[in-house]
């Protein structure tokens, strides 16, 4: 009897205990959706949020473009202007000065710097004209005390080292201008260093002993190195040479998505061994494997099989088939890449490097732009499938911007050492 | 001018993924030397947005470009297009746009065509008037890049279906 009586409170208080772990307890506190996505919107708001890369600049040379106005991307293109980063909550951002890749002596040279400088002043004339709502942002702690006054950190970066030319005095001329990373090297390969996607193949089977001095003048005067586009061998001849941490400032894993221009496991595995950073990109072929279409193309060839040839067309036929590809097109769209798989990459990064070795780096205006990530404006939509993924606020911090000052900082610290002290 | 046009590396032009180029991009260099007296104009374009644009099908090889087998007609359906939506003006004088010639770099989809004009320009150049809409009838996105040397002086501008056209002085 005695042993009923236990038996029966025995099973009283595990039903007691066992509602309280049920989810479905009307007492326990389940977050909505609604509710997540505030939290994420909160946790966006609190830690500086900075992109790396965005090609923006070129948009500053198109004649007209006001960087104060509201664009509309679907009618445009353009990815990032002043009011779409604060509807993003886009604190600070890094706009890079490109110059395509072209000849390769003098004239050429010469030529790249005069455009890059030009493209360099393009950005200055921006924020000075935008000084209530931006700001130039030259050291780490720039982005605070400019989020703090309630403007816009902007940030500049060179993306190609073609306009270094082959005068290490350039450099300075750059740093002085503002530049505080360069890309050694884009598409194809230049006088510094071998490009992942160079057609011809390498050149220099990584870094140029030209390449080589650049690095070592970028770390003696505070310049982050950034290795995005570069070969794998450039990777490790960079983290051989560096004395200070270095930076992607837009590539992405491998692993995941099996591209040139993505990182392996054992780079990721070294850049966090150099204590530098990762900064996930926004490309839709970087982030996943495009799927075939099977029906738009079915439905094109339908159409191919119907027409006239092309050249015996008037323009006015040629108008209305434009139509009907377009149409095929709107009708059966390529499965997009999103936020998800952007956050795949982040957890494999961080799975592999650690959550010190990974940022975000959108290359908007630059091919950059995914559904979900589209823009400047909803760069948040990676904060909230960050939360929903079961990260907190201290390490969306470090992912969103924590990571990437950290490296600044030390590369600073670094600099300032080799001013100093010629034995470091 | 020819001899540059040989000996210029490979030169890929453009930005991110060339391997699906996601960027709807081209690249057009203007260059003009008064020693010289000659204007030339590089068109840089992807040949798989000439396909599209030409022959409604990127992966087309009909036309041949550069190949043996080139198709008669592949030069003046090109000129055709661009006439269309490019041209340079100097000094108020639309260039007419006749191919010196034309080459193909890369490989895949990464693929660029490089059109270059040449064209005497004997009287000082005061004025340039570029208007640069290529493929922009079939992206809403394109954008165009145009870099502009005037003996020693270079200048970027950006060109699409919004601005197509700019005008500078020298």
């Amino acid at each position: 009897m005695l042993h009923q009586y236990f038996s029966f409170i025995f099973l009283c208080l595990f039903l007691t205990y066992s509602c309280n772990q049920n989810p479905s307890n009307k007492d326990s506190k389940i977050e909505t959706e609604q509710e997540l996505i505030e939290r994420a919107l909160k946790i966006h708001k609190n830690v500086l949020t900075l992109d790396t890369h965005a090609d923006t600049p070129l948009r500053m040379i198109e004649p007209g473009f006001d960087m104060s106005e509201r664009h509309d991307p679907n009618e445009t293109g353009s990815k990032v202007d002043y009011p779409r980063m604060k509807e993003g909550d886009l604190d600070a951002i890094f706009f890079a000065a490109f110059v395509a890749q072209d000849i390769r002596n003098d004239k050429g040279n010469s030529r790249a710097k005069a455009l890059c400088i030009q493209m360099i002043d393009s950005i200055l004339v921006s924020i000075e004209r935008n000084s209530e709502i931006v700001g130039l942002a030259v050291n780490p702690e720039d982005a605070y005390s400019l989020e703090k006054n309630g403007k816009r950190a902007i940030y500049i970066g060179i993306e190609n080292g073609y306009p270094i030319g082959d005068d290490l005095s350039n450099i300075k001329i750059y740093f002085d201008k503002g530049v505080r990373y360069i890309t050694l090297v884009h598409s194809s390969n230049n006088d510094l260093a071998d490009s992942a996607t160079d057609p011809y193949g390498f050149e220099h089977n990584g870094i140029s002993e030209f390449g080589s001095k650049v690095v070592s003048e970028m770390n003696r005067l505070g310049i982050m190195v950034d290795v995005s586009h570069g070969s794998d061998s450039l990777f490790y001849d960079v983290i051989n040479l560096t004395k200070a941490p270095i930076i992607a400032t837009h590539s992405n894993a491998r692993v995941v998505t099996n591209h040139k221009r993505n990182m392996t496991d054992d780079m990721l595995r070294a850049m966090a061994k150099n204590g530098g950073v990762v900064q996930l990109t926004m490309l839709a072929d970087y982030l996943r494997e495009a799927t075939p279409n099977i029906k738009r193309d079915s439905a094109i060839a339908v159409l191919r099989s119907n027409i006239k040839p092309i050249d015996k067309m008037t323009d006015r036929e040629k108008v209305s088939l434009r139509k009907r590809y377009q149409e095929i097109e709107v009708k059966y769209p390529n499965s997009p890449a999103t936020v998800k798989n952007v956050v795949d990459h982040i957890d494999h990064i961080i799975k592999v490097a650690g959550i010190d070795h990974v940022g975000i780096g959108c290359d908007f205006d630059g091919g950059g732009g995914i559904q979900g990530v589209f823009d400047a404006s909803e760069v948040m939509n990676i904060t909230i499938e960050l939360v929903k993924r079961g990260y907190n606020e201290q390490q969306i911090g470090k992912i969103w911007g924590g990571n990437l000052i950290r490296v600044f900082k030390e590369v600073q610290k670094i600099s300032e050492q080799l001013k100093t002290d010629t034995s470091v | 001018m020819i001899l540059r046009w040989l000996l210029i590396p490979i030169a890929s032009l453009f930005f991110e993924s060339l391997y699906a180029h996601p960027l709807r991009l081209s690249l057009c260099e203007i260059e003009y030397r008064s020693s010289t007296k000659l204007i030339s104009i590089n068109l840089k374009l992807f040949l798989t947005d000439v396909n599209e644009a030409l022959v409604f099908d990127p992966n087309s090889k009909k036309l041949a470009f550069c190949q043996p087998n080139e198709s008669e007609i592949a030069d003046q359906m090109l000129l055709d297009y661009v006439n269309k939506f490019f041209y340079v003006k100097a000094n108020g004088i639309t260039i007419p746009l006749k191919i010196k010639q034309k080459r193909l770099s890369g490989d895949g989809q990464n693929t660029a065509l490089w059109i270059y004009f040449e064209f005497s320009q004997p009287l000082k150049l005061e004025l340039l008037e570029v208007k640069n809409a290529v493929f922009s009838d079939i992206f809403f996105d394109q954008n165009n890049i145009v870099y502009i040397h005037v003996n020693d002086e270079s200048r970027s501008i950006m060109l699409n279906k919004k601005t197509s056209i700019h005008h500078l002085e020298f």
